[in-house]
């Protein structure tokens, strides 16, 4: 650990977050998308996770558990959405869900 | 040291407003244990008003500051000074018998809840203007007191006449506030305060005070004391429960323009003061004879209470507010009886309001009958009776100052006074029955006709007996110079007309409506004159002036806002800005691709983030 210092921690977080950014921005399949979303939350949480670690405090720490509890909720209704979406409409492909451009 | 009062106040004040909330929440649909607790609490108010009535001299002062804004303090207090305790005294004490009338006039009447709960929240509210020390708790309450009346008048809401004459009562009075309010404005802007005492430090130091200061504070007062040219509304008020009539178009409320006006009389110029007077004279002169040329018999009591109105107007334009304070107390008492009186005689004719069709009750509502004539012989001011002290002494102190055409009108409203009466009498008590209702009347039962007898033959009878004598002193300093001032003799002008008319509209009024059965015996004989008197001219100029001038502008307005905000505003700027805008650059921003949209939030947010990193 004596080699580690928060600039590693927070670059990791931010390649992780623009790695998921790019993923949303660049690919159609809701799934993914959402996959990638996820990404981009894990590499707040992360950032997150590391100032409370070298802040020598475990506020952070705790308050990372409950994000990770809300987002596993959150998890299940987006991909429960996703799976009554392509029930519906019979895809999941972004660009084909354009009802409201008129 | 004067004693403190102020805890006595609160419990004045503010055991009604307990009592309305209470019924309010929990007592909607108990309406036989609402009526007992706001009849309840309604004497226990009047006995801790007779406590302060009969209690050592002094005011009593109490103030709390709820809010200072910059060098203005506005707060909350009471000002207890001999005025405010006799009016105290006189409205919870012909309140209390009113609310035992009501308990058995709205005995069948499902609302009953709502009906004592309004009665109650009225108290608070009237209660408030008379302890209050500065202008804006005055205004705060004075619109109370319009809401409780608008809400009374309207108890009978599904019937359209209730609702309509509602709406006009606070609609009229909303004319009088505006003019208040900026009354109110004006002393803050003149002398930074709005405390009474500190406002009577600042006029006595002012060498003159700007007349339309007076003049707009006055507005209040011509809307809430129903004066000439704001009128209108009492008469329509009429469509509210008898007692409502009893208690606030007759007794308190229209009373408590005449005490605010009486608390900043030192606020009044002298061109405030003519106008008032000559108004007010005018106004008794007239709605005393209007009152001929009504069959409705409250109608007919309405057009009365103007007059008497008109009169203590007239007091208070004279420079004499302690004699109109004093016919205020008078009025309170018999006009009550009259009017309970009247709510009596609808309900032992099963609510027949024509007197047309009245008759030959004296037999057959005998207390309710004694009583009547006892109010009414008082209200044609009878030597010794309570109308005789104070109505008299207006009348004298017009004749004693010189104001001849003001003595003149003031006569005329006497003769008047005894016409309307005599015709009263003689159509609703005397003669023959003239409808089955009349023929099948029955007396009330006692917690109608108990306050009768109480208000009616103790006050108006013993009335000016009791101010003059049996009080101490000491809490009756507003009445007793003024008693004072009266001439008991026999030569003095006041009395000479005050008997003639007497004898001349009294009896004769006995005679000539006599002649004719089952109709208005002037109607038959001259039917122009009765048209004349019934017409209401008023709300004829009030209804041409809404339709062809105020409609007219308002119609004006709405062209321009039409023109201007819709059109030019709305129309133009707000929906061409858009649709050039989104001509230009819409259609690549909404394509309908999430992806897209996903975008312009990461590059907001890049924006935002170097705005809020560079700053």
């Amino acid at each position: 650990m004596e080699n580690t210092s928060l600039a590693h921690h927070l670059i990791l977080a931010g390649l992780l977050f623009v790695l998921g950014l790019t993923g949303v921005l660049v690919r159609r399949n809701l799934l993914v998308v959402y996959m990638c979303l996820e990404l981009m939350l894990a590499a707040t949480t992360l950032a997150m996770v590391a100032f409370s670690r070298f802040a020598h405090k475990m506020d952070g720490a705790v308050f990372v558990f409950f994000v990770i509890t809300v987002a596993a909720a959150e998890v299940a209704v987006g991909l429960a959405l996703i799976v009554a979406l392509y029930r519906r409409r019979g895809t999941i492909q972004s660009d084909a869900l354009n009802t409201l451009r008129d | 040291m004067s004693p403190d009062f102020s805890s006595l106040v609160h419990w004045i004040l503010f055991l009604p407003l307990g009592a309305a909330l209470f019924i309010a929440l929990f007592l909607r649909r108990a309406g036989a244990v609402a009526a007992w607790l706001s009849t309840g609490v309604a004497f226990a108010i009047a006995g801790l008003a007779l406590r302060l009535l009969t209690a050592a001299p002094g005011d009593t002062r109490w103030h709390v500051e709820l809010a200072k804004l910059g060098d203005i303090s506005l707060g909350f207090g009471y000002l207890i000074d001999a005025n405010a305790r006799l009016m105290l005294f006189v409205v919870s004490f012909v309140a209390a018998w009113i609310h035992l009338f009501s308990v058995g006039y709205m005995k069948e009447d499902p609302a009953r809840g709502r009906f004592f709960a309004g009665l109650s929240i009225f108290m608070f509210s009237i209660l408030g203007i008379v302890v209050a020390d500065n202008l804006l708790m005055t205004f705060i309450f004075w619109e109370l007191v319009g809401f409780s009346s608008y809400m009374l008048i309207a108890h009978y809401f599904d019937k359209d006449f209730a609702a309509a004459a509602s709406k006009k009562a606070f609609i009229v009075n909303r004319v009088g506030d505006l003019g208040f309010i900026l009354g109110i404005a004006m002393c803050l802007s003149l002398y930074g305060t709005l405390d009474f005492a500190a406002l009577k430090d600042h006029a006595a130091a002012a060498k003159t005070i700007p007349a339309a200061v007076g003049a707009l504070l006055m507005c209040g007062f011509l809307g809430k004391s129903a004066q000439f040219p704001l009128h209108v509304w009492l008469t329509d008020a009429m469509a509210g429960p008898t007692p409502v009539s009893a208690l606030i178009h007759a007794a308190t409320m229209v009373a408590a323009g005449v005490y605010f006006m009486a608390r900043v009389s030192f606020l009044l110029a002298p061109e405030v003061l003519d106008f008032i007077a000559i108004s007010g004279a005018g106004m008794a002169a007239l709605a005393g004879l209007c009152a001929l040329a009504q069959t409705d018999i409250k109608k007919s009591l309405a057009y009365s209470t103007l007059a008497h109105l008109g009169i203590m107007g007239c007091a208070i334009g004279l420079g004499h507010p302690e004699l109109a304070l004093m016919h205020m107390a008078m009025h309170a008492f018999f006009k009550a009886t009259l009017f309970l009186g009247a709510g009596s005689v609808i309900h032992g004719c099963h609510h027949e309001q024509d007197m047309l069709k009245m008759g030959g009750l004296l037999k057959k509502m005998p207390l309710t009958a004694a009583t009547f004539i006892a109010a009414t012989l008082s209200n044609c001011a009878v030597p010794f009776l309570a109308g005789w002290y104070s109505k008299d002494a207006i009348i004298e102190a017009a004749w004693h100052d010189g104001h001849f055409a003001i003595f003149a009108f003031l006569s005329l409203a006497a003769l008047a006074t005894c016409l309307y009466s005599g015709r009263m009498l003689r159509l609703v008590f005397l003669g023959e029955a003239n409808s089955e209702e009349a023929s099948h009347a029955h007396e009330s039962p006692w917690t109608m006709t108990l306050p009768l007898v109480v208000l009616g033959l103790v006050y108006s009878v013993a009335g000016g007996f009791l101010a003059s004598t049996l009080l101490p002193a000491g809490s009756l300093q507003p009445i007793k110079p003024a008693l004072d001032a009266i001439a008991f003799h026999l030569t003095a002008p006041s009395t000479i007309v005050g008997l003639v008319s007497l004898v001349v509209g009294l009896l004769g009024a006995l005679k000539f409506y006599g002649s004719v059965r089952g109709a208005d015996a002037l109607q038959v004989i001259s039917p122009r004159t009765y048209h004349l008197l019934e017409h209401r001219w008023m709300d004829g100029l009030y209804r041409w002036y809404v339709d062809a001038v105020q409609r007219r502008v308002s119609e004006f307005i709405a062209f321009l806002d039409l023109l201007l905000i819709n059109g030019v505003a709305v129309r133009w700027i707000g929906g061409g800005v858009p649709a050039v805008l989104g001509y230009l650059t819409g259609r690549s921003f909404h394509r309908g691709q999430t992806r897209a949209y996903a975008l312009w939030i990461v590059i907001g947010s890049l924006f935002l983030a170097w705005f809020l990193i560079a700053r």
